[in-house]
């Protein structure tokens, strides 16, 4: 194959064309995740033989080319968030996903309760995130803003989008957090298509910081691109902005779901639920982060070398409107546009009916009503594209599982991440069959952090 | 050295085994059925004297007790004796939604919006024909079609045809007797074909994979619904499993009022709360009558075989071998992923072995009660090297992989327990062209779920038609998949090639057409005599 010259922007677009630098600045930016993320899964390797240098499991086809066929390997998840679903059901998660949380709901995790938001989330002391900024509870890479018609309040349009919030940074030009490149970016280029995407009357400051804040990317200054800006939350959308969804987090979570783990009876830990919850990668309840991980995690068993396709991105894959009933003999793909990127790497997609005489409400799924977003996320498949290569070829050893999820057995609804925050009462280890002992250890180790819904257990 | 850690075993309910039917728990499988579709007049007179038949009837609606009663009589039994039908046959009932609403208003509480709507509607969101010409079109059905929605459905199942024959033929009698209209369709394992006795008509083994309904039939802590065969040194294995490989699932899935699927297999999730009250410990029908096309699967086969077999990698394909990667299994059930060189009719037809592998892992093996699996392990297969993603068993259940909806947990959510039979005789050239007015032939697809949307029409709508869905790259389901949801009406899907050389295989007709059907609420019998069939005071 030869080594790949260059990291391209996610789905070939073409926007940063026409600022000098900033292609090969993108390259840089995404190549310089990928070494530091190699850096750390090599780090982590050698802790199981620091006498000799290890073999990470996940590479840059810049970097390197593995011999042999490559096998492409797309991992698909559902656009609606599993989150909501494991913690409300369906009917309440809908509803849910279509709102807007404050920012601070996010640090706040499953104590959050958006039923009553002045006890149990938005404004309690400690929590790192302010509640001024919003964003939508829609953690699966996919967001999606509804326009309706004032009056009504009927569905007009649902456009939802897959594009990662660095490359709208990067757009506004500057240094991205934890990142040494330098985007030369074009401001008229970002308010010109912001005017073109939302609303022709977007002013240049309603896009900056007025006031520095703390966000899940960084400490925002005064003037600098704000992610979190009405346009992107409450008025409209351009890219993602709920804080887990990131290309960044991508290759994170690719390039960390190479190193094998086992339990402390040295069995080789696999269940795709019990490796995440026992890793600390990502979120054990989402559709996407499980899956990535543990399909990433199988090839790694394999023996294979692993990578993410060019051009990395996050994509939506498609939309299934099969069982779509719509008015005035329309078909469902006259309803369907994709606005930026392409087929199988779409970035943002609208639906939104070719007439004045209906709308996205008169649509009928299965004969139900659409009355949310949600119910059209949920025909939509996303993806992140992965490649193995030199299948059987590397043979690392297996680290001891670094941490354990638990479940409230009284409600045994979702997993909660005993490594990063506090868990409900009562609650007990979680996929015991396959990291029994590691758990145990765990959870004596974090009684102290176990919490009953709002606050710390005194 | 670590010392093991003493495990932990699951507490599983005790199911009110009086009162669900047993078509639900632990489900009929018996050899051969017959389905009465009733449909009734709604005038008080009629309705009157339905509620009257079916207090009648209630005492002989088989309970899960009895069912399970039975079949323990039948697994204990020899040879022979099993051979002989001596028990009488097993009858259940289950009400569509305007059947039920006809005689209770409370029906109109049940929250499943695809049990209301009813099959025929919801079928294109199944990836039905939405053509008005195309036979698979509702409109074209043999039963079930619209404004023809069956009211009620009776299933009369045993293991001779001539006692369910005589059964059925009572029933039908006592409804004739009432002025309801109905609509019989018999179904018989096939027992036509030498060695092919419970495959279904394109000639592989049926029915390998159901999943274990958790729970115990009485308080006696090992009197579990579900057999297991697993050691119990064998910890998780001896906890997850009933056979090697049958996952055992929490009955929420399968009838109302029980815990369902949480995110940790071994521990409850959330009880399905019954609504209305008197849904409790019922359950719901998926019925499809689907016509099979063997000539056409078969010529597709051969044809499609012969195209790859010209290409690297895939020399000396044949029918045969590329049909069995795309069911996942060979024609006796054996799975590929155990037999990778060829069928192996011993490992098909052990029930020990031939559920036991794991796609993404090796898988290990185990100690066993009552036997062991001397056959060859199989080894990991993440990408479908051996078994394609697009196999029809990993797109219905997709195991310890992790799929579109997250972990293994998510496919748990998904299962079905069958309960159905194949209709009309064998083909006797397996690559004839059907006749228009020759023989019909086919499945009786009978389904048992606690969610219709969630579960059915989740794995044929969500999985088995798209085509990345539930893993990725794969393509569609090419044996059950319907062609509608394509873009361009043809199925697709990737395998390959022994140089992991990857081919396309496509498929431009339909080998599996809908002819009918309803959705059924199949409710406790305390339910059926106590609300449904009540006298309505005036």
């Amino acid at each position: 194959m030869g080594l790949l010259r260059a990291y391209e922007p996610p789905a070939y677009m073409s926007d940063f064309d026409s600022i000098p630098g900033q292609r090969e600045a993108w390259h840089r930016f995404v190549l310089e995740s990928f070494d530091l993320n190699i850096q750390l899964v090599a780090g982590k390797l050698q802790k199981l033989d620091p006498s000799r240098p290890a073999t990470p499991q996940f590479y840059s086809a810049v970097r390197s080319d593995p011999p042999g066929p490559l096998v492409e390997q797309a991992v698909v998840w559902n656009a609606f968030p599993k989150e909501l679903l494991r913690r409300y059901g369906r009917d309440r998660a809908l509803v849910e996903a279509d709102w807007l949380w404050p920012l601070s709901a996010y640090g706040y995790n499953w104590r959050y309760d958006p039923g009553v938001p002045a006890d149990t989330g938005a404004g309690t002391p400690g929590d790192i995130y302010p509640d001024t900024y919003l964003y939508q509870p829609a953690v699966e890479y996919c967001q999606w803003h509804i326009d309706r018609n004032p009056h009504s309040g009927r569905i007009r349009r649902v456009t939802f989008t897959s594009e990662p919030p660095e490359y709208w940074q990067a757009m506004f030009g500057g240094t991205l957090k934890y990142s040494r490149v330098r985007f030369p970016g074009d401001k008229k280029l970002l308010l010109h298509l912001y005017r073109k995407l939302v609303d022709p009357n977007i002013a240049l400051s309603d896009l900056l910081v007025a006031e520095p804040f703390l966000s899940p990317y960084g400490k925002l200054k005064k003037g600098d691109y704000n992610p979190h800006n009405k346009w992107n939350t409450t008025h409209g959308i351009v890219h993602l902005s709920a804080p887990p969804n990131a290309i960044r987090a991508e290759i994170n979570l690719a390039a960390v779901a190479t190193v094998l783990y086992e339990d402390q009876l040295n069995n080789p830990v696999v269940d795709p639920d019990a490796f995440i919850a026992g890793t600390d990668m990502g979120g054990p309840n989402r559709n996407s982060d499980p899956t990535i991980a543990a399909t990433v995690n199988a090839l790694a068993r394999a023996g294979a070398m692993v990578t993410l396709a060019n051009p990395v991105g996050l994509y939506m894959d498609h939309i299934d409107v099969t069982g779509w009933e719509i008015p005035g003999g329309l078909a469902p793909r006259d309803c369907v546009r994709i606005v930026r990127g392409e087929e199988r790497l779409i970035e943002r997609l609208v639906v939104e009916l070719p007439t004045d005489e209906f709308d996205v409400s008169d649509i009928r799924i299965g004969g139900v009503p659409v009355i949310y977003g949600g119910q059209l996320a949920e025909c939509i498949t996303v993806k992140l594209v992965g490649v193995a290569a030199a299948l059987g070829s590397v043979h690392n050893g297996r680290l001891k599982l670094s941490t354990a999820g638990y479940v409230d057995p009284a409600n045994a609804r979702e997993v909660y991440p005993g490594e990063r925050y506090e868990i409900p009462v009562g609650s007990v280890p979680a996929f015991i069959y396959e990291s029994g002992e590691v758990v145990t250890n765990a959870s004596r180790g974090r009684r102290s952090r176990v919490t009953s819904p709002g606050g710390p257990v005194r | 050295m670590t010392a093991k850690p003493a495990p932990i075993w699951p507490e599983e309910p005790v199911l009110d085994m009086a009162d669900i039917q047993g078509i639900a728990v632990p489900g009929f499988f018996k050899p051969y059925q017959t389905l009465l579709g009733v449909r009734y007049t709604r005038a008080p007179q009629p309705i009157d004297a339905l509620k009257q038949f079916l207090r009648k009837l209630a005492p002989d609606i088989a309970t899960a007790a009895a069912t399970l009663r039975d079949r323990r009589q039948h697994r204990g039994a020899t040879p022979a004796a099993k051979r002989a039908p001596r028990s009488p046959p097993l009858i259940a009932i289950g009400f569509s939604y305007q059947g039920l609403l006809g005689l209770t208003p409370g029906a109109s509480e049940i929250p499943s919006l695809a049990f209301k709507n009813g099959l025929a509607r919801r079928s294109a969101l199944l990836g039905d024909p939405t053509d008005p010409a195309d036979p698979g079109n509702p409109v074209n059905w043999k039963v079930g079609q619209p404004n023809k929605e069956l009211d009620i459905l009776i299933i009369i199942a045993g293991n001779g045809r001539a006692g369910v024959a005589r059964r059925a033929h009572t029933i039908e009698r006592a409804l004739a007797g009432i002025k309801a209209h109905v609509i019989r369709q018999d179904g018989n394992v096939r027992d036509d074909v030498p060695g092919q006795k419970g495959h279904e008509h394109f000639g592989f083994d049926d029915g390998v994979s159901q999943p274990g309904i958790r729970g115990r039939a009485t308080a006696r802590a090992t009197d579990f619904i579900t057999e297991r065969h697993i050691d119990r040194s064998e910890f998780p294995a001896a906890a997850l499993f009933g056979y090697p490989g049958q996952d055992l699932v929490w009955p929420g899935e399968f009838v109302i009022g029980y815990p369902q699927t949480g995110p940790d297999p071994l521990i409850p999730g959330p009880v399905l709360a019954p609504q209305p009250s008197w849904t409790r410990n019922g359950s719901f029908l998926v019925y499809r009558r689907l016509r099979q096309d063997v000539g056409l699967f078969w010529r597709t086969m051969r044809a499609e075989a012969a195209r790859l077999a010209r290409l690297p990698g895939f020399a000396n394909l044949d029918d045969v071998e590329l049909a069995a990667k795309l069911v996942g299994r060979r024609l006796s059930g054996a799975p590929v992923n155990r037999t990778p060189a060829g069928d192996d009719p011993a490992l098909g037809g052990d029930q020990l072995a031939n559920n036991h592998f794991r796609f993404d892992s090796d898988t290990p093996q185990l100690t066993l009660v009552g036997g062991k699996d001397g056959f060859p392990p199989a080894k990991a297969d993440p990408i479908g090297s051996v078994c394609p993603l697009a196999a029809h068993i990993r797109k219905v259940n997709t195991r310890d992989s992790p799929s579109d909806t997250g972990g293994r947990s998510s496919t748990y959510e998904r299962r079905i327990l069958r309960v159905g039979v194949p209709f009309g005789p064998s083909a006797t050239d397996r690559y004839a062209v059907s006749r228009s007015h020759g023989p019909d032939r086919g499945l009786l697809f009978l389904s048992i779920q606690s969610s219709i949307e969630e579960q059915f029409e989740f794995l044929q709508a969500r999985w088995m038609n798209d085509d990345s869905r539930p893993k990725s790259p794969s393509g569609n389901d090419m044996v059950v998949g319907q062609n509608a949801p394509t873009a361009d009406g043809v199925r697709r899907c990737s395998i390959f090639g022994s140089g992991l050389q990857q081919s396309a295989v496509e498929a431009t007709g339909q080998f599996v057409i809908p002819t009918g059907g309803g959705y059924f609420f199949v409710p406790a019998i305390g339910a059926l005599v106590s609300v449904i069939a009540a006298s309505s005071p005036r």
